[in-house]
């Protein structure tokens, strides 16, 4: 393989520096809005502009924080609303794909099925709530059913129009060189579909969340969910800013590991 | 040589639609000799890529049949099928690109067919490739790599479908060369179909000239040329405008019929 040599004229090092200079400037805009909303929040409560009863205010979100992380809650409700999301993640993930590649398959499950598709694609999912509840029972198990229905049927609707929509001339050279349909399968069309698979994950990771928090709200006793809920009920609006702050740090995190993941892909 | 190596009998093809049938073939007859280049060139819509189809099995004949050495054509005997995109998969390396069919057929691990494979890549220059992806390659050498990939698997016979139309013309020309030695070298029976009258006389030993849907075989023009080494040097065969008018007027009259 051959590789550029690092070998740059001075036009081009000018520009890469022009380049750099401008990431820098972003960043520290970035980080300076972050510190004046911050800071101007505080002041405005402080000043009772704001009444801090309705508005809190960070220094106060920091207190429950530091509570919550000495009492040793705070994880305790990070774990429970992490399983729940990373479990009806891959389950979801998994099982849309895996429907996916039936429908894929079979032409005629394909036909039959499209219309429940198309109408459970359009439910919004929450109205299924109370049937959940009763079907599975109040608790984890709801939660998690919930976090999988919000993303199942987006992931089976992605990955099985990626697959469909493999070039059929690499399709017919697969046959012209003898290959049966498992092997069209596996060395074709899932391949093929890598990337549209990447950018499901990323889907799924913000759909996950959505699904454990609304889950959450509807029927737990613990979870960050249920500490907004809660919060909001009894008027602790502190307790509800800081589990918020903490659910937007989680959710980066969950982000950017699939980006990690993302580039890992696209190099092949 | 013999006359029969390749036989298309009475072939007819009709397509089914919802709007109606399509008649794209009607009684094709047809044969091929071995070593040949032959070039089919008609109206576009004629039923070309159709032709290709049935002989690769990818279709089967409405009715008439296709023979192979006398015997009907199946899945045994091995057709080598190469599309205008070179359609290399993109997260395969060339090596993995070119051992497809050997996987496919599970060969894989054959020692004899993995050395023929990279006797093939060394012998047209793609050794040193051999570990980079198709992204890497200039168009010339993703088609030569695509080549390389149908020979692997020895075909009795090579289809070709426009294989070159997606190259720039310089390309093109210096395409043709390079495919034309190596299917001279590996002494590879060929049926190629093309819209460039210009490429099917300077690679064929024939050409067929299709009329307009459903289509018969015209004429069939045999190419007897001056010079016979490369296809650049038989562009400048004397004879060669004088079977480019011909099988221009050919076709020109197969396309007014309608
Ligand atoms: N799968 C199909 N279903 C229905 N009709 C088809 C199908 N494939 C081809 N046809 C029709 O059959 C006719 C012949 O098609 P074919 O692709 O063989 O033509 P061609 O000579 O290769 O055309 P081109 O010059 O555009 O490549 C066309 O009119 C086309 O519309
Ligand atoms: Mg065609």
């Amino acid at each position: 393989m051959q590789r550029k040599k690092i070998d740059y004229s001075n036009e081009h090092i000018k520009y890469l520096k022009l380049k750099k200079t401008d990431k820098i400037t972003t960043i520290l805009a970035q980080i300076f809005l972050l510190i004046t909303i911050i800071a101007l929040w505080e002041l405005l409560t402080q000043l009772k502009v704001l009444d801090p009863f309705f508005w809190s205010s960070p220094s106060r979100m920091f207190k429950t924080l530091f509570d919550m992380i000495s009492s040793g809650s705070l994880f305790e409700h990070i774990g429970i609303t992490m399983a729940e999301t990373i479990l009806g993640f891959i389950i979801a993930t998994a099982l849309g794909y895996f429907i996916a590649v039936l429908l894929w398959w079979s032409e005629k499950l394909r036909k039959i099925l499209d219309p429940y598709i198309v109408v459970l694609n359009a439910l919004p999912k929450i109205a299924l709530g109370p049937i959940i509840i009763i079907w599975v029972g109040a608790g984890m198990p709801a939660i998690i059913t919930m976090c999988i229905l919000i993303c199942v049927v987006i992931t089976t609707l992605s990955m099985l129009s990626a697959f469909l929509s493999c070039d059929k001339d690499k399709i017919a050279l697969m046959r012209s060189m003898g290959a049966n349909k498992f092997q069209i399968l596996f060395k074709l069309i899932l391949p093929n579909a890598l990337p549209e698979f990447v950018s499901v994950l990323k889907i799924n990771v913000g759909m996950s969340w959505v699904g454990t928090i609304m889950g959450e709200y509807l029927v737990s006793k613990a979870g960050l969910g249920y500490l907004i809920v809660y919060g909001g009920q009894v008027f602790k609006l502190d307790l509800v800013m800081a589990s918020t702050l903490v659910l937007c740090l989680l959710a980066c995190v969950m982000y950017l590991f699939v980006g990690i993941l993302e580039k890992k892909v696209r190099k092949k | 040589m013999s006359d029969d190596y390749l036989q298309l009998k009475d072939v007819s093809l009709s397509y089914h639609t919802k709007e109606g049938e399509i008649k794209a073939l009607k009684n094709i007859n047809f044969c091929v000799k071995q070593n040949e280049y032959i070039s089919i060139v008609g109206p576009s819509g004629c039923g070309k890529t159709t032709i290709l189809s049935l002989i690769s099995g990818l279709l089967k004949p409405s009715s008439g049949e296709v023979l192979f050495e006398g015997k009907k054509l199946d899945k045994s005997i091995q057709i080598g099928y190469m599309f205008q995109r070179d359609n290399l998969f993109e997260w395969r390396t060339i090596y993995k690109n070119v051992i497809l069919g050997l996987e496919l057929k599970g060969m894989a691990k054959d020692k004899q067919s993995l050395e023929r494979a990279n006797n093939l890549l060394k012998k047209y220059g793609l050794y040193d490739f051999k570990d980079c992806y198709p992204s890497e390659l200039s168009g010339g050498m993703r088609q030569r790599a695509a080549l390389i990939r149908t020979l692997v698997l020895k075909p009795k016979v090579l289809l070709l479908d426009e294989p070159f139309s997606a190259l720039d013309y310089q390309t093109k020309l210096n395409v043709c060369d390079d495919v034309h030695s190596i299917i001279t070298k590996e002494k590879q029976t060929v049926i190629a179909v093309t819209h460039d009258i210009g490429e099917a006389i300077s690679m064929s030993d024939r050409v067929a000239i299709l009329s307009s849907r459903p289509s018969i075989i015209k004429t069939v023009q045999e190419i007897h040329l001056q010079h016979i080494d490369s296809p650049l040097k038989r562009r400048e065969s004397p004879e060669f405008s004088k079977y480019f008018d011909n099988i221009w007027k050919e076709i020109d009259n197969a396309e007014k019929k309608d």
